[in-house]
């Protein structure tokens, strides 16, 4: 078994004379968790929709997940093989209940249950995890924006990934909720996936992850340890600036 | 659960009933609202259930009844494999078209099916040696009594009634029902979550095609006869479209309910006032799509009485913009 | 013999364009597909009749009127009607206007009945003649109302307020409420002016074809391939669509028969949709 799960070389994405992704490598190691920062713009999410081609075409380069290339196939295949994700702005989908919606992931997911029963009772473990049993029968336009983050979540891990991509599953919500899905991250690590997770709850971000991804204007500028990140300076400069000196010193 | 079944039951002993029970008018009359509403819910297993509006779904209907009304009149056929050839015709037609056209959204689907349709007739139409073009074709009779052959016809209808529920309801419940439900929730999404949308497209669009044609068959059989323009005829659709929108799109039984409603006003109507009737099918189909996109049936279930009714009329007709 | 088609095509193109600059707006603007946009070129055109049975007025001078009478026709019905759909998914719509159709139908019908009808003018056999190219005089006049009104619709939506508000509101419906535009009122006007256009189509074929209230359906078809080819509300857009089905349809009748012309078209029709949806020209709105 490989160390790398996923790899990307000369990763380039361009849209008229707006350079998105500009020849990015990268590499995400087995059972880590990658944090990926950047400020808005950066090409975060643009990279992440390479990963599972939901906006071809790839202008350059090259995607491997556990070796095999993966920037031609239909997302539906790169799901099939194990990689699953939330998005940015949540795409539950309407006119179902949260069960419907995460029951999708099970069966369509990486293990592909054929018996709707069997995939019942997998996705109300899965509920029970994200703390949204009681509002399984809920249709997801009353969810609110807490409730509807997680159930993003728990469609992801209905799939059963072996790779999970996390778009600021964070966003919007308040301290404690961020605390619960922080502690989702790490028990699903330990679980053995590997998570790169998008974010800009910083402390949050720093917290959990192995390591660090920077972009900034569509380039990578810097990869390391959540440490070496902090007192790199180009990341700094583009990105911490002043706001993070000032929460280094009330950091404890 | 079981009082479901008990009227099932009773509905089903019904309708078993009328051959013996009515005269032949009544027969025919009823056997064409349950041609009706086995293509609604054809229909509705592409359009309802899976989001994609197949405006031109009667390409199935023409393509199946002339392939038996060809086959049995110049190819000596009979009736039963004329129909299984017909079927095959039909699904082969979905697989390619779906090939070509299930990559479209929207509008853009929704037309382009309606030209293939309007290609197919028009390419109908110029084989005339095979077809008899814009004349018609006959097609050689059931021969026995009027009522024998009125009861063979309504009760070939009804199985196919009953066999096209017994795979909505299934679809309904089953995997294939969830891939067909998330691709029109969001189709994005559903990719995403591992399903292979084009090849459920087709599924949904093959099965949708194959109950349209094989009825297409059955009606070149029991009409005699057939032309271009009633076979591909595009009000067919619309009527199907606003029966699935008064019985709810995506229900099992919804279309049904909606062929009947609107079939039967249509009858009286028809009788009545025949120089009103489009017009009076124009205004029925402008009221449903104002007061009931959702069905009937969402209009009397959220809550209760009449003055809640005359609620969900006025919301529903208040600008959305 | 192929040069007379050509300019015959060309000539009849400008009308073609008229009939497709208003399906196309409204489809680019809200989205709409209005089947019943032919049946409001059949009234333009029955009324241009019983104007000129009625008041021997000339179907060129009825076009004001027809604008006049379409646009309040087709803002009523957008303002009270159709501005309650207009947001629901493609079946409402597209079954909506297929029930207005038939209804528009039916009332002609009704008021008109199902004879064919037409105008005899008296000047319609009178022609240029340039070499061996014969120029009917009322298809010249008709190429050039067309052509008059197509202008006028460009300068409408580039340079007055309201054209430039139907302009935001069709690139960027939340952005216009945001500005203060009032976008059911936008609608109704950009549905007015769609039939008033319609109408006017309706006079200028009145005395070159017979009307007959199922004209409507092949209508609309033509309209719709003049939209695809053209690209969604673009003016240059329905002007070369037109051209270029006028063009085809002319030159193929030397071609071929026409029953293999209908067929034609309609391959040609769902080949551009599946590969070039974005039509000939690939523009949309800012030309």
């Amino acid at each position: 078994m490989s160390e790398i799960i996923l790899e990307g070389r000369g990763v380039t994405r361009t849209f008229g004379d707006l350079q998105a992704v500009w020849e990015v490598d990268f590499q995400v190691k087995r059972g880590e968790i990658l944090g990926f920062i950047g400020p808005n713009g950066a090409g975060k999410t643009t990279l992440l929709h390479m990963i599972n081609n939901t906006r071809p075409p790839l202008t350059r380069g090259e995607i491997f997940f556990k070796g095999q290339r993966i920037d031609h196939l239909k997302p539906y295949q790169i799901a099939e093989l194990g990689v699953s994700r939330t998005f940015q702005i949540v795409k539950p989908f309407p006119g179902m209940t949260a069960l419907e919606n995460v029951s999708i992931g099970a069966l369509f997911g990486k293990d592909k249950i054929r018996n709707a029963h069997w995939a019942r009772e997998k996705t109300r473990s899965i509920l029970a995890k994200v703390n949204l049993s009681q509002r399984e029968n809920v249709p997801v336009e009353n969810l609110n924006i807490s409730e509807i983050k997680r159930l993003e979540l728990a469609r992801a891990l209905a799939m059963d990934p072996e790779l999970l991509l996390l778009d600021e599953v964070m966003a919007g919500l308040n301290p404690a909720e961020i605390e619960l899905i922080m502690e989702l991250i790490i028990q699903l690590n330990r679980e053995g996936r590997t998570i790169v997770v998008i974010e800009h709850v910083m402390k949050a971000i720093m917290g959990i992850s192995q390591r660090i991804m920077v972009m900034h204007h569509g380039e990578k500028i810097a990869v390391g340890t959540p440490e070496e990140i902090r007192n790199d300076e180009s990341v700094i400069s583009a990105y911490l600036g002043e706001r993070y000196a000032k929460m280094r010193g009330s950091d404890a | 659960m079981k009082r479901k079944i008990i009227i099932l039951g009773l509905l089903l002993l019904l309708f078993v009933s009328v051959p013996f029970a009515l005269s032949g008018f009544w027969v025919r009359l009823i056997t064409y609202i349950l041609m009706f509403s086995i293509l609604a819910s054809a229909l509705n297993i592409i359009s309802g259930f899976t989001g994609y509006a197949a405006f031109g779904n009667m390409v199935f209907f023409g393509l199946g009844a002339y392939t038996t009304a060809v086959l049995m009149s110049k190819g000596g056929f009979s009736f039963f494999p004329a129909l299984l050839l017909s079927a095959a015709v039909a699904v082969v037609t979905a697989v390619l078209l779906g090939m070509l056209l299930l990559r479209l959204k929207g509008h853009y689907f929704a037309l382009g099916t309606l030209g293939a349709a309007e290609a197919v007739k028009h390419i109908i139409e110029n084989l005339t040696e095979l077809t008899e073009g814009g004349q018609g074709i006959t097609v050689p009779p059931l021969r026995g009594s009027p009522a024998v052959v009125n009861g063979f016809f309504y009760f070939f209808m009804l199985l196919l009634l009953i066999a096209i529920l017994v795979v909505a309801w299934r679809i309904s419940k089953n995997r294939l029902g969830y891939a067909f439900k998330a691709i029109r929730a969001n189709e994005q999404a559903a990719g995403v979550m591992g399903i292979n949308t084009t090849r459920y497209k087709i599924i949904a669009w093959s099965l949708s095609a194959v109950f349209t044609g094989i009825t297409g068959s059955v009606y070149a059989y029991w009409f005699s006869y057939i032309d271009p323009p009633t076979v591909f005829d595009v009000m067919w659709v619309v009527k199907m479209f606003v029966m699935i929108l008064i019985g709810g799109a995506g229900t099992v039984f919804g279309p049904v309910i909606g062929a009947f409603i609107l079939e039967t006003i249509s009858e009286l109507v028809w009788s009545r006032f025949i120089n009103l009737h489009l017009g009076i099918l124009g205004m029925i189909i402008i009221m449903v799509v104002m007061f009931m996109p959702n069905g009937l049936i969402s209009l009397v279930t959220t809550g209760r009485g009449f003055r809640d009714i005359i609620k969900n009329l006025r919301r529903s007709t208040e600008s959305r913009l | 013999m192929l040069l007379q088609s050509i300019v015959n095509g060309i000539l009849f193109g400008a009308v073609y364009a008229t009939i497709g600059i208003g399906f196309s707006l409204v489809w680019g603007v809200m989205n709409i597909i209005n089947v019943a946009h032919g049946s409001f070129i059949m009234i333009g055109a029955y009324l241009s009749y019983t104007f000129y049975i009625a008041f021997g007025l000339d179907p060129f001078l009825s076009i004001p009127l027809n604008m006049a009478i379409l646009f309040a026709m087709g803002y009523l019905i957008q303002k009270f009607v159709l501005n309650r759909v207009v947001r629901g998914s493609v079946f409402i719509t597209l079954t909506f206007t297929f029930g207005l159709q038939i209804l528009i139908a039916n009332i002609c019908l009704l008021i008109w009945s199902a004879d064919y009808h037409s105008i005899k003018l008296s000047y319609s056999g009178a022609g240029i003649t340039i070499g061996s190219i014969v120029i009917p005089l009322v298809r010249l006049g008709i190429f050039i109302a067309a052509l008059v009104l197509t202008g006028l619709f460009y300068l409408f939506m580039r340079r007055t307020k309201i054209g430039i508000a139907i302009n935001a509101t069709a690139l960027n419906f939340e952005g216009a409420k945001t500005v203060g535009i009032d976008v059911g009122n936008i609608y109704a006007i950009t549905f007015g002016v769609s039939a008033a256009l319609a109408g006017a189509a309706g006079a200028l074929i009145s005395p070159i074809m017979s009307v007959n209230p199922f004209l409507g359906g092949p209508l609309v078809g033509k309209a719709f391939v003049i939209a695809i080819l053209g690209g969604l509300g673009s003016t240059i857009g329905a002007l070369a669509g037109g051209m270029v089905l006028g063009l085809v349809e002319t030159v193929g009748t030397v071609f071929m028969p026409s029953s293999f012309q209908e067929l034609i078209g309609f391959l040609v029709l769902v080949l551009v949709l599946v590969f070039r949806p974005q039509g000939l020209l690939g523009k949309k709105f800012y030309e």
